[in-house]
């Protein structure tokens, strides 16, 4: 294939040309968009991010919703918010965007390894989550117990709740999913994502806690995590900031002193459990 | 298929109108991207096929709000177009006295002949999707709108105040040229056009969604203004605080 | 660095020909009563007699918009990268502005070079020029008042008969060579250059009461001031302290479409950190809601943030800040506040 995007100069702001081969509708805001750039693998980490250009309507960061361990390109899960997003989700399979990254600091899968893993994902943070969540699926024997909770608002907005049945079959894998509010042919759990935690079984001494979601939850499921036992070095978050460039220049991502383009937009808990502007 | 476009006036000077004739070259353009359908300021034929309307002026009499809301029920988008449809504009300065006090104003002996009802921004009786803010709107915004809409994008009109583009236009501040300036407190967007060429900001643009009011209100009166001056200030375009957007 | 000495009337010969051969040249010049560096069309224009300008050089380096790409739409868009990099030679640049100009470099320049940025820098020519203070500047207090070696092509202070120039790189020492009358600087020249450093220092009023390298550690016991809050009620949240200051380099980017809906380009433009959605994400939450916290960071950024990731302050001391606040909010009261409630706090 023809590289589509000229490139005779360097430039920190050109994206990588990428087209989008399929489209998934996940719920009545999220879609799912298969990504392939035209000049070979994204090369990521699970939880890094990338900018996503659609031209004409600008670029917007996205959390790559796919292992790097999956094969082929990768994964975005996009929830229609705002210009980019908005038009990302009337492309169809075949158009072009850009992609440049990935960029910022991921999971860090080497010091997960052989340790027990519990998953936190409430609403749209299960996508960066997923990323990991296969990773872990596909290198099931260099992980121990792995239990995931999946919290939404509502049934109609779960994301993945066909891959769910999936995790739940691998070995030493447990999978509990809530909702804050029931509908009709809802027969699983009611409540927000705390209430799922009397029900599971967590060794402080082995246990990696990886958590993303909206910015309200984190103060209640952190404290739960807590209430467990598990120390603050052995908790993960990532943290949804806006960001222009990625490269640690536009300033918009900043906590404190620490750019979340650069040091995220995972972090261990303790690394910024001092910062007021954090959670 | 181009989008078909229709545009309407309430309670108005048509000066926004004007604006989007007075476009020229772009007008010719933007008419060759869309199919406009219904104009009475600038067309004689007439269709009621639209998708995008372009509403110019307040809502100042009850007869109107039918119109409006059929408007509304056709419209797949409602643009309020200038100050009075987006803010309610001057006229809503007529809110702060009796109604029957303004008809006398306004029409002295022959009061009697017509009614009115406290001038409202059309997001006070339908839905608003978009708005062009501005007493008359800026050209130039009026058309990023129109691409925005065409591009199936809902407009976003900036949260900063005008002292960002005025500043950026590197303007001497109008508070150091001796007068006083609506600026701080007034949603960007016409590229400081009023300090741009020598003139203080009227506020037409209504408010930066969260004002500081207060503190710009003691630093007019740090200025030489009195009570009187600033709650005038406030009133020409923005007393009222039902904004679309 | 070598210095050498011209006589008033070759320094006015040397920018005339500065700007009838370079292919731009810009300085100081007035405007309804300030100054702004604009397009010099003769020497006349150029008004070094100036305390400050409304926006720093730093607009011939970062614009305040400025084109990033340029695409045409289609299967596939073709996009372009745009370097917009007009060679300029920016005459009368203030120390402070100088100092400006390294902080943006540090930050446009280490790691993740910002092409755009560098570009335009490698194109520019910097003449520096001595200044006089007004009663907002306190330069001395950050250490930007005397012009660094390394900062300028060349610097020139009035030393009273003549001026002395400073040569900072060799594309300084050619322009000299090529269009100015020099002679060496004597004993006296040097002297008179002391004396007049010497009098620009007592003239700065403005202070920051405390040594400005401990600053980051002072910020460190007060982020929790009621006086963030004073700040707060009072900030209008306008943006002019960010947009008039010479070290804030925050951006947004967007695309712009041209009418015929086919070709457009992607622009970024000036932001700041003081606006009320600057950092509000596309789902609606601001993690900086309340004025008093978009205040702080902004003095965070100056005196700790960005001063212990580079070593020094990032902010210049050239008052423009102070300017251009309609709530007189400015460094130096707000440091000295600071300091005087942690020293209470201790007693």
């Amino acid at each position: 294939m023809s590289t589509p995007l000229t490139r005779q100069i360097e430039s920190l702001y050109l994206g990588r040309p990428a087209t989008v081969t399929a489209v998934r509708t996940l719920t009545d805001k999220e879609k799912l968009f298969d990504v392939e750039l035209a000049d070979g693998p994204l090369g990521h980490e699970p939880g890094q991010f990338v900018e996503v250009s659609v031209f004409g309507y600008g670029e917007a960061p996205i959390s790559v919703a796919s292992s790097p361990t999956a094969p082929g390109g990768f994964q975005l899960c996009v929830r229609n918010v705002g210009r980019v997003t908005g038009a990302l989700h009337r492309l169809e399979p075949g158009a072009m965007i850009a992609i440049r990254g990935p960029f910022g600091r991921g999971f860090p899968v080497d010091r997960m390894r052989n340790r027990d893993i519990l998953f936190v994902a409430g609403g749209l943070g299960l996508a960066p989550l997923r990323s990991l969540i296969g990773y872990v699926m596909d290198r099931r024997s260099e992980f121990g117990h792995v239990t995931i909770l999946v919290g939404a608002r509502t049934p109609g907005e779960l994301l993945f709740n066909d891959e769910y049945a999936g995790w739940a079959r691998s070995p030493d894998t447990e999978v509990h999913v809530t909702v804050d509010r029931a509908a009709e042919g809802w027969t699983g759990h009611v409540g927000v994502i705390t209430t799922l935690f009397p029900r599971i079984q967590v060794d402080p001494k082995t246990t990696t806690a990886v958590i993303v979601g909206p910015p309200v939850m984190y103060r209640f499921a952190l404290a739960e995590t807590f209430a467990k036992g598990v120390p603050e070095d052995q908790v993960y978050v990532s943290l949804e900031r806006r960001m222009k460039c990625g490269v640690g220049k536009c300033g918009h991502c900043q906590i404190n002193g620490i750019y979340v383009c650069q040091k995220g937009p995972v972090f261990a808990y303790a690394e910024i459990a001092g910062l007021e502007e954090a959670l | 298929m181009r989008p078909k476009v229709a545009v309407f006036d309430f309670g108005c000077c048509e000066g926004c109108q004007l604006q989007l004739v007075n476009l020229e070259e772009a007008l010719l353009d933007l008419v060759g991207l869309v199919d406009v359908r219904q104009w009475r300021e600038a067309m004689s034929e007439h269709a009621d096929d639209y998708e995008i309307a372009l509403v110019e002026g307040s809502i100042t009499r009850e007869s109107e709000i039918p119109r409006l809301e059929a408007i509304r029920r056709q419209a797949k988008v409602l643009v309020a177009l200038g100050a009075c449809a987006h803010t309610g504009g001057i006229n809503a300065m007529k809110n702060h006295m009796p109604m029957e006090q303004a008809l006398e104003i306004v029409y002295g002996d022959k009061a009697r002949w017509f009614d009115t009802i406290p001038a409202r921004p059309l997001s006070a009786y339908v839905p608003v999707d978009a708005a062009v803010p501005g007493c008359p709107v800026d050209r130039q915004e009026l058309v990023e709108v129109v691409k925005a809409l065409l591009m199936g994008v809902t407009p976003a009109l900036p949260t900063y105040p005008v002292c960002v583009e005025c500043k950026m236009a590197e303007n001497v501040c109008v508070f150091d040229l001796g007068l006083t300036c609506m600026g701080p407190v007034t949603r960007a967007g016409c590229r400081a056009r009023c300090p741009s060429n020598g003139n203080r900001c009227l506020g037409c643009r209504g408010l930066v969604p969260e004002p500081n009011a207060n503190a710009h209100k003691e630093i007019l009166a740090e200025h030489g203004r009195t009570v009187e001056d600033i709650l005038a200030e406030y009133r020409m375009f923005v007393s009222s605080a039902e904004v679309a957007q | 660095m070598t210095l050498r000495v011209m006589e008033k009337g070759d320094l006015a010969s040397f920018v005339e020909r500065l700007i009838a051969s370079e292919p731009g040249a810009v300085g100081p010049v007035r405007k309804d009563g300030k100054h702004v560096f604009a397009r010099l069309a003769s020497v006349e224009d150029l008004d070094l007699a100036y305390t400050t300008t409304l926006l720093p050089p730093k607009k011939y380096l970062f614009p305040p918009q400025e084109t990033l790409l340029r695409f045409r739409l289609g299967a596939p868009p073709v996009v372009e990268p745009v370097l917009e990099a007009p060679p300029l030679v920016v005459i009368g640049v203030h120390p402070c502005d100088l100092r400006g100009i390294w902080a943006t470099d540090r930050a446009f320049g280490d790691d993740h070079v910002d092409t755009n940025y560098r570009a335009r820098r490698e194109a520019i020519t910097l003449i520096g020029a001595d200044c006089l203070p007004d009663e907002h500047c306190f330069c001395t207090s950050v250490g930007s008042h005397l012009p660094e070696p390394a900062s300028f092509d060349l610097f020139v202070t009035d030393i009273g008969d003549a001026v002395t120039v400073e040569i900072g790189s060799e594309r300084g020492r050619a322009l000299l060579e090529r269009y100015a009358r020099s002679r060496e600087a004597t004993a006296a020249d040097l002297a008179g250059l002391q004396k007049r450093r010497h009098a620009k220092e007592a003239a700065v009023k403005a202070r920051l009461n405390v040594d400005v390298q401990m600053l980051p550690l002072l910020l460190e016991s007060v982020s929790t001031s009621p006086l963030w809050e004073q700040l707060g009620a009072k900030c209008l949240s306008c943006g002019n302290c960010n947009l008039v200051c010479p070290t804030c380099y925050c951006f947004d980017v967007g695309d712009l479409m041209q009418l015929n809906l086919e070709e457009g380009e992607r622009i970024r433009r000036w932001d700041g950190c003081t606006l009320v959605d600057f950092a509000t994400v596309a789902g609606g939450h601001n993690f900086r809601r309340e004025a008093k916290s978009r205040v702080r960071h902004r003095y965070y950024r100056k005196f700790q943030y960005l001063m212990t990731r580079y070593g020094r302050s990032f902010c210049t001391g050239c008052g423009r800040c102070s300017r251009s606040c309609l709530a007189h909010i400015n460094p130096p009261e707000t440091i000295n506040a600071l300091l005087a409630e942690a020293e209470r706090e201790e007693a």
